[in-house]
């Protein structure tokens, strides 16, 4: 031991090697605990994570839970054959492979529906979407599984029992029952849940003696093969590894002792990772035709938390979502949200569809939904603060946005909007309309001028869109009978001639109700008066 | 206690009324307040201003007969804290002067204008929102079973809430901490407390401009000046 070099700490990658014996390390604290046969333990390189659904092609189905048997039937030439049956279905016998008439003779009441494969790839990258919780390299095995590396996640989940159940729970949370296994690779992991077994193997010595029971069937293999395997008496895995390697490559092919060396660890499994998508984009057939909002809002709102977690998984928000209504005659309805900030919760978007359907006329039933979302915006969730909103040192901010687009989801995005002042002399110039902005923190103060308080004292704080014409007797304007002249004239001139140049005088009256006004009169022919404002 | 009363005899009297065990009538509302910017009608207002949080109704015959400048004063400080949240107006029956809100010191930044044909449930949605310092409304037709709901959303959401009603649901009850009516004077308006929660009623006035009493403004007619006036400028 003492030849030996100075101890880094560092492995290299692709190196395995035997924990050390912890006698050789001098410590002060007793941290390590005592050496015992873990001490001979290979950690393996990579730790996979296989999920498999047998239950996929039912749950792709997503229909409501009902008190009858059912299965999934698929045409193989020309009758058709159960893919699937659920565990009530299975109690009266129903079983994979089995001819539509025989299942309906062991549960009459079996209710079948046809197998569709799109939905099944959807929720497969749906569940790939979810994983990526648990860790970045994620890999599709289609039809019906998925596998997930997972080594540099354990102590993050408190090794790999409690990751299992993490990666099962989630599972539910989605509407699937999996089988979750772990091995050092992924197709031995694959190959366990296959065999309906949770494998928890977390050391690559004991790999072999683990997987030497599963049957061959689980590495779907072509049929000719299995079959020619079954005929010189080979059923599992150990049986077939102990043939050997020079025989096997040429009596059942090369491609399959490749795949037995995966299996093992002794070649690398190279694997294609799925990528996240870029955008959420979802389409949904109803199976009846809706009319009402809240019926409509709730077809919606699984979309909605899909593009959540979507969202959630991407540590992204969306600033703007699009939802389309598909009808039987009329053409789509469009309906966009707009976010003043990155967002993301599906409930505060449920929430805002909800207002946008309100005020939506539908000319037809919606039976179709598609939800789309625009270019996706990293955001970090806001941390939850101590106070509540509004109270002393409470954080304000993240709320305003909401109430800004809860108003605009229900009044259409003009009826809320913000104000700004402009450089012009003409009143009905002099002010535009403003996009409301997330604030940040202090604005500028505003320079205290020596007009100020003039300009308090001489103009309104309510202003016509329009001027309104006054009308004049024996000279004088009128509004609700005479008016009293309190103040001016206030000459106002300008613009250029062409914009239409402007030369008023303008006034402050009483009317006979005691409001003050602010009025004009044209400086150029008639000389017709105007109401322009009202002070408040 | 009159005002007028000797110094010594008023001391002796507030340092009597500093005992704990006396309790008088109008320190029973410990409200938050805001000043309103009306040192008369500071006065008058329990503790002192405006209620912080709450929904205040303002009764007038006709718009502008100063309703807003009685609150505007009190609206710019609520913009100017360091971290204010918005001041909402919904469906106000004019457009708001950017030029003159701004001279009266309010932060356009901080304000939104709804634009809506269903003032009460914007009004509700600001209220409870929490995300607002204070939300104006003009609602003509408010029916006063939901003044009830709007006192209370206003508490939730601790914003100041005011609402325009027209002087005839004077006679109504309502759950509101404050009712005003406000009538134009010659200088500025007369404010009456019809009802407020922990203070007194009665009526202040308020005075903004200070226009010449004689000496007034008659409009003379542009073509009767000197051309040399106009052509001038």
């Amino acid at each position: 031991m003492s030849s030996r070099p100075i101890r880094t700490g560092l492995v290299r990658p692709g190196e395995t090697r035997p924990r050390e014996s912890r006698e050789t390390q001098v410590s002060v604290f007793p941290l390590a605990p005592p050496p015992s046969q873990q001490a001979l333990a290979f950690e393996p390189r990579e730790l996979w994570v296989g999920l498999h659904l047998p239950w996929l092609e039912i749950e792709a189905l997503q229909q409501t839970v009902r008190e009858v048997p059912r299965a999934v039937v698929e045409m193989q030439g020309q009758t058709q054959f159960i893919v699937a049956a659920c565990e009530r279905a299975q109690r009266f016998g129903v079983r994979r492979g089995m001819g539509m008439a025989a299942a309906l003779a062991l549960a009459p009441n079996l209710e079948t529906c046809a197998r569709d494969v799109t939905r099944e790839r959807q929720l497969l990258e749906r569940l790939a979407t979810r994983a990526h919780r648990f860790t970045p390299r994620v890999s599709l095995v289609p039809p019906d599984g998925l596998v997930l590396e997972v080594k540099g996640s354990l102590h993050l989940f408190g090794g790999a029992e409690k990751l299992r159940r993490a990666i099962e729970v989630d599972c539910f949370e989605a509407g699937v029952k999996p089988i979750v296994s772990l091995a050092p690779s992924p197709l031995a992991a694959l190959a366990g849940a296959r065999a309906g077994k949770s494998l928890l193997i977390t050391d690559s010595a004991r790999l072999v003696g683990e997987i030497s029971a599963l049957k061959l069937v689980t590495l779907r293999w072509p049929a000719e093969v299995l079959e020619r395997l079954q005929k010189v008496g080979v059923y599992n895995v150990g049986q077939v590894l102990r043939l050997p390697r020079a025989g096997f490559a040429r009596r059942f092919g090369r491609e399959q002792l490749a795949e037995l060396d995966r299996l093992t660890g002794r070649d690398a499994d190279l694997r294609d990772q799925f990528r996240l998508r870029e955008r959420f984009r979802r389409k949904e057939d109803l199976l009846q035709e809706l009319e009402h909002h809240d019926a409509i809002l709730s077809a919606l709102t699984p979309l909605l938390e899909e593009l959540g977690e979507f969202l959630k998984v991407r540590q992204c928000g969306v600033t703007q979502i699009s939802c389309l209504l598909k009808h039987r005659r009329v053409p789509r309805t469009r309906c966009v949200l707009r976010f003043a900030e990155p967002a993301a919760n599906p409930k505060h978007f449920a929430k805002l569809f909800g207002e946008k359907l309100s005020a939506l006329n539908l000319s037809e039933a919606v039976r179709g939904l598609e939800v789309r979302s625009g270019d996706l915006v990293s955001c970090t969730p806001a941390d939850a603060s101590l106070w509540q909103p509004g109270e002393h040192g409470g954080e304000t901010r993240g709320h305003a946005p909401e109430l800004i687009e809860h108003l605009r989801a229900r009044l259409g995005h003009e009826a809320v909007y913000g104000l700004r002042v402009l450089e012009s002399h003409r009143p009905e110039t002099s002010w535009a309309t403003a996009e409301l902005a997330a604030r940040t923190g202090k604005p500028a103060e505003r320079v205290v001028e020596d007009h100020v308080s003039w300009f308090v004292q001489r103009r309104p704080a309510w202003l016509l869109r329009e001027p309104q014409p006054l009308i004049e007797r024996n000279g004088l304007p009128q509004r609700y009978g005479a008016l009293r002249f309190l103040e001016g004239p206030d000459r106002v001139e300008a613009g250029m001639a062409l914009q239409g140049r402007v030369a008023r005088d303008y006034y402050i009256v009483r009317d006979s109700h005691g409001v003050r006004l602010w009025i004009f009169r044209d400086l150029k022919s008639p000389y017709a008066w105007y109401l322009q404002g009202i002070f408040g | 206690m009159s005002a007028n009363a000797p110094e010594t005899s008023s001391d002796g009297l507030e340092s009597l009324l500093q005992h704990p065990a006396i309790w008088r009538g109008r320190s029973a509302a410990q409200v938050s307040v805001v000043p309103t910017g009306f040192a008369a009608l500071d006065a008058a207002l329990p503790g002192g201003g405006w209620p912080r949080a709450g929904l205040i109704e303002i009764l007038v015959s006709h718009i502008g007969v100063g309703e807003l400048n009685a609150l505007l004063p009190a609206l710019a400080s609520l913009t100017h804290q360091a971290s204010a949240r918005w001041n909402a107006w919904i469906a106000p029956p004019f457009e708001p002067f950017a030029p003159a809100l701004a001279a009266h010191g309010l932060i356009l930044e901080r304000l939104f204008i709804v634009r809506t044909e269903q003032p009460l449930w914007a009004f509700e949605q600001s209220l409870i929102s929490g995300a607002c310092e204070a939300v104006l409304a003009w609602a003509p037709r408010a029916p006063s079973r939901d003044i009830r709901r709007l006192q209370l959303a206003a508490e939730k959401g601790r914003a100041l809430g005011v609402l325009f009603r027209p002087v005839a649901v004077a006679k109504e009850s309502s759950n509101a901490v404050l009712r005003v009516i406000v009538e134009p004077t010659d200088q500025g308006a007369r404010l009456t407390l019809l009802k407020s929660r922990g203070g007194h009623r009665g009526s202040v006035d308020l005075c903004w401009s200070h226009y010449p009493t004689q000496g007034r403004v008659m409009p003379s007619h542009p073509r009767k000046r000197s051309d040399s006036v106009i052509g001038s400028l």
